[in-house]
Formats: C-alpha cells, structure tokens, sequence
C-alpha cells in the first residue's frame, strides 16, 4: 500500500520534474508550436514582416512537383530497405545463431557498421564508387560498373540503397539474434523428435518467438527509411537533378538553401504527418499478431 | 544434439565470410589508400601499400583542427550524457510515483508523444529560436541533445521504474529518509544498469551525429565535431583522395578503438535499449 504524501514531498516530486519540463517546453513544444504557425505564412525564415496566409502553403504541397518527387522517392525507398533489411537480418541472424565457428568474431563483424557515423559511411561510399567501383568494372569488363552510377538518376537509387542496407543492417541482426536466444530449446528438441523439418521447425516454432523482435525491426527501419538525410547528405546531396532527393534533404534545402521558410514548415508537418499515420497502423497491425514477449 | 550435414556447413561458413568481406572492404580501402601516395594508387587501387606512407595523415592534421575537433566530440557527447544522467533517472522516479496525480499524468504524455515527433519535423522553428536566443554555439547543442535524449529516457526509465518494489523505498521513509535521500541512495542504484544502456545508445548517436552539428555549429569553425569536420574536408580533396580517406580513417578511428575493447557492452547495450523501448 503507498503512503500518502505530505505537501512538502509533493512539492519534492513536482521539482524533480522542472528541470526537464522546462527543457522539453522550451526547446521542443515550443518550437512545435512556432512551426505550425510558421507553415500558415510566407516567411522567407530572414525578413522582419510576413503574411499569415491560412492553408496557402499545404494547398501548394499538392501541385509542387519536387514535393511529389520527394515523397515518392523517400516511399519508394523506404519500401526497399524495410524489405531487404528485415530478409537479410533474419537470414544473417539465423546462421549467426547456427552452431559456427568464430562466432563472436563474425557477430563484432556484421555488427561493426552500426558504429561509424552515418555520414562518415557516405562520404566514403561516395569515394569507393567514383574511384573504386569503375576499376572494379575495368578488371572484370563489367559494362554497367564502368560507367559512373553516381551520375545516372536511376542507378543512384540503388547505389545509395545498398549504402543504407550496408549500415542499417546491423541493429536489426543483433536484435534478431537476441530473439532467437528466447526460443526455449525443449520445444526445438521436441519437434526434432516429432520429425519436423527445418523449414517447418522455423515457421512453427522460432518464428513465433520472433513475431516482437520483427515488430520492432520494422518500426526502426520505416522509419529511418523515410527520414533518410545523412547518408544522401555525405553521397549525392540529392542530385543528379533531384534523383535522391528525399523528403529530409527537401525540408533542408527549402528552409536553409531556398529561404521558403513557411512552405518548408508545412512540408516538414505533413512529414509529421505520413510517420503518424504509419506508426498508428503499424502499432494496431503489430498489436493484433503479437504472440510472444521478450 | 543434432546431426551436422558437411556440405551445408561449408556452404554456411562460406557466406557469412562472403557477408563479412562486403562490410570489411570499406575499411580496408579506407586504410590501404589512406597509406599511399598518389601513384602508388593509381596502379593499383586494391592492394597493399609498398611502404608505410604517413604523409597523408600528417596533411591531413596541417590543414584541420583534428584534435580539436575530437576534444569538441568528446566534451559535448560527455556533458550530454551527464546532464541527461543529472536530469532523466529524477524525472522518471518523479513521474512513476506520482502517477495518480494530473500534472504528472500530462507530462508524461507529452513526453512520450514527443517520440513520435521526427526531429526534421522541428528543426526550422528549433534554429531559427536558437539563433534569435543566440544559441547556435557549443550549450545550445547541448541543450538539444539533453531534449532530444530526455523524451526517449524518460519512456524508457518510467517503464523500467515501474517494475521495482514499493516496499524498499517504504522501509527507507520509516527510517526517516527525505524524497530526495531515498532516490539518492535507494533507488539511483538501481538504475546502474539502464544508465549504462543509455549511455552506449546515446553515447552512440551523439558522437556520430551530423545533422544537428550541421545546424547548430556550421558558422563556428572551431567548434565543429568530427562528423561536422569530415562533412567540410569534402572540399579540400576533390583532387587528392588519398587525402580524404586519410581523414575517413582519422575520423572513425577513436569509435573503432572503442569498438575494438567494448564490443560486448556495445552490442548487449544497443540490443537492451532496443527491446526495452
């Protein structure tokens, strides 16, 4: 049974909480707020006076053609290295888990992305393939290597994909890997006696324990696939043309670079916007087929 | 035990070295190029150099503030981490036992509405505050990775929180203990292994975080960290890449020696923060 409180360790508590209230207020609601009025006017984010001009801004979010581009690419994106991450972390998690030699050798490994800055990792990328991958392409005469990637609006897509894959993978594979130690072995040996076959053993029996850790996997890459900035920062910079530019490098380029204050604000809400209404479906989705607990 | 099949066992080392080849062959073109001159890597891009070649790295340091930078990356993450060690564990505590009451109850929420907040979605009006209040300098940084870092300790602490005993704190108060004693010496202790969790996780983020340096610092030569640094070196290598990987390997060094003494705490640290939040 809890106690009740004196006045005087109530007054305790709520102190407790005022450094951090006032931080948060301060430098995060604020700021929130300051946002969407900023994305009801024509703020160029430097003049003395600017016009409130309703949902003019949001109207506009609609016919602008770079916004449409954006959205598409960091969707499109997104869609990819969910898919490639979530099937590669399992497979990598799965033979990690596997009675292998070296094993803590190959988990610091496939690991060892995870600890270099992102835009470290694309401004190095962005090196290997201007210098490294054409000579790749000499020595074994393979046409499309040849060619700059980094130059071809399609191309970079993929190039800046399988970067992303190359970093991003390794969180998830450790997460998987953890979730493969909570799948009891009685149950493993008791399905080897009942005659099970590898593939069903896997989808009767561990992909159920696994079910929390995919749930996870899949908010972390969603969203770090939409709000990609870093990696095409270091690489392309959103170029050739507008091939890369995802919807952070828009937010950037309109707010700092273009001085469409207002316009970048609204942009920067429906951003807000898109990663709401996907966390609520995901969070439902997920909650429904949750089996096991970690 | 289970029968093992030879073949597939082969087959299974073979891939993960394959995997383990397309992660290290990054690095090992950062360090091979880092270490020769000009020619030597325009013979030949993938081998060894011929000889110990350091004049790369020595001009790389000639032209930047390499150490300065790294004593910037290291002072900002290290203040971040102890504010956030200062101010999260209080908060959290606070909260979880007063959970009952409205005040309580709203900051809460807003805390753990505020993860759902991408950090682009307040950046413009964030800088633009900063700016006006003068804040785009080394504290303002601090001040934002102490906000950034708050929100998800808080989710996390509170959840943790809530799994500890009533009755060790009640015994504490019999003996005459103050709110703040007890937090102090009952339940702070408590806390060690989550504070080591949030240590890696933001520990991690913060030293290799880019964009918010980018915002904040840009205008600040000297303040820069090495993210920051090696965004900026792009300029003075376009000719000479021997020089820019030179700086890639200075840049991801200090985190790789890191790496290379704290691996297990770095991945069991990463993999508890993630399940737990």
């Amino acid at each position: 049974m809890a106690r009740r409180k004196t006045p005087a360790e109530r007054l305790t508590y709520t102190t407790f909480t005022l450094p951090a209230v006032v931080l948060y207020g301060l430098f995060f609601m604020v700021p929130l707020l300051l946002g969407i009025y900023y994305s009801m006017t024509d703020w160029n984010g430097i003049s003395q006076s600017y016009d409130f001009i309703d949902l003019e801004n949001y109207r506009n979010l609609f016919s602008d053609n770079r916004v449409l581009n954006s959205f598409a690419f960091s969707l499109r994106y997104a869609l990819y290295l969910v898919l490639i991450i979530n099937v590669l972390a399992l497979i990598i998690g799965l033979m990690l888990n596997a009675n292998i030699r070296a094993k803590n050798l190959f988990r610091a490994i496939y690991f060892f992305p995870a600890i270099i800055s992102l835009v470290v990792v694309g401004l190095v990328f962005d090196q290997i393939f201007y210098h490294a991958v054409p000579r790749i392409g000499d020595l074994f005469s393979i046409a499309f290597l040849q060619r700059n990637l980094m130059g071809n609006p399609e191309a970079v897509f993929w190039v800046v994909l399988f970067v992303s894959v190359w970093r991003e993978c390794a969180v998830p594979t450790v997460l998987i890997l953890a979730g493969l130690q909570t799948v009891p072995s009685e149950l493993i040996e008791a399905s080897i006696l009942d005659g099970a076959g590898s593939f069903m053993q896997f989808r009767k029996i561990v992909f159920p324990f696994l079910i929390p850790v995919f749930s996870m996997n899949l908010v972390l890459t969603v969203k770090s696939g939409i709000m990609v900035f870093d990696i095409i920062k270091g690489m392309t910079g959103g170029g050739p043309g507008t091939a890369t530019e995802s919807i952070g490098i828009l937010i950037y380029k309109k707010g700092f670079e273009e001085m469409r204050f207002g316009f970048a604000s609204a942009l920067s809400l429906s951003l807000f916007l898109l990663i709401a209404v996907i966390s609520i479906l995901q969070i439902t989705v997920l909650r429904t087929k949750e089996a096991g607990q970690l | 035990m289970r029968q093992r099949n030879p073949t597939g066992d082969i087959l299974l080392h073979l891939l993960l070295t394959a995997g383990a080849v397309t992660i290290l062959i990054p690095l090992y073109i950062t360090i091979v190029t880092a270490l020769k001159t000009p020619s030597e890597s325009a013979a030949s891009f993938f081998a060894l150099p011929g000889s110990l070649y350091l004049d790369n790295f020595a001009a790389v340091l000639g032209k930047s503030h390499y150490f300065r930078f790294f004593l910037n990356s290291i002072t900002i993450t290290a203040v971040s981490l102890l504010g956030e060690i200062l101010l999260v564990p209080l908060f959290s505590y606070a909260v979880v036992r007063n959970m009952d009451r409205f005040y309580f109850k709203v900051i809460f929420m807003l805390t753990v509405f505020g993860i759902f907040v991408p950090f682009q979605v307040v950046m413009l009006p964030t800088i633009k505050l900063f700016s006006r209040m003068g804040l785009l300098s080394f504290p303002g940084l601090i001040l934002l990775y102490l906000t950034y870092t708050f929100k998800k300790g808080a989710f996390l602490f509170v959840g943790y929180l809530r799994s500890i005993p009533l009755e060790l704190e009640e015994s504490a108060y019999m003996d005459g203990c103050s709110v703040f004693k007890t937090y102090l010496f009952i339940i702070f202790p408590l806390l060690k292994p989550m504070i080591a969790t949030m240590i890696v996780i933001d520990g991690l983020w913060i030293w290799n975080d880019f964009l918010l340096p980018l915002l904040v610092l840009n205008k600040n030569h000297l303040q820069w960290t090495l993210p920051l640094f090696q965004f900026q070196f792009k300029n003075q290598y376009t000719f000479d890449f021997n020089l820019a990987f030179a700086s890639f390997l200075l840049s991801m060094a200090p985190m790789i020696i890191l790496y290379i003494f704290m691996q297990k705490y770095i991945i069991s640290g990463i993999t508890k923060g993630a399940i737990k939040g």
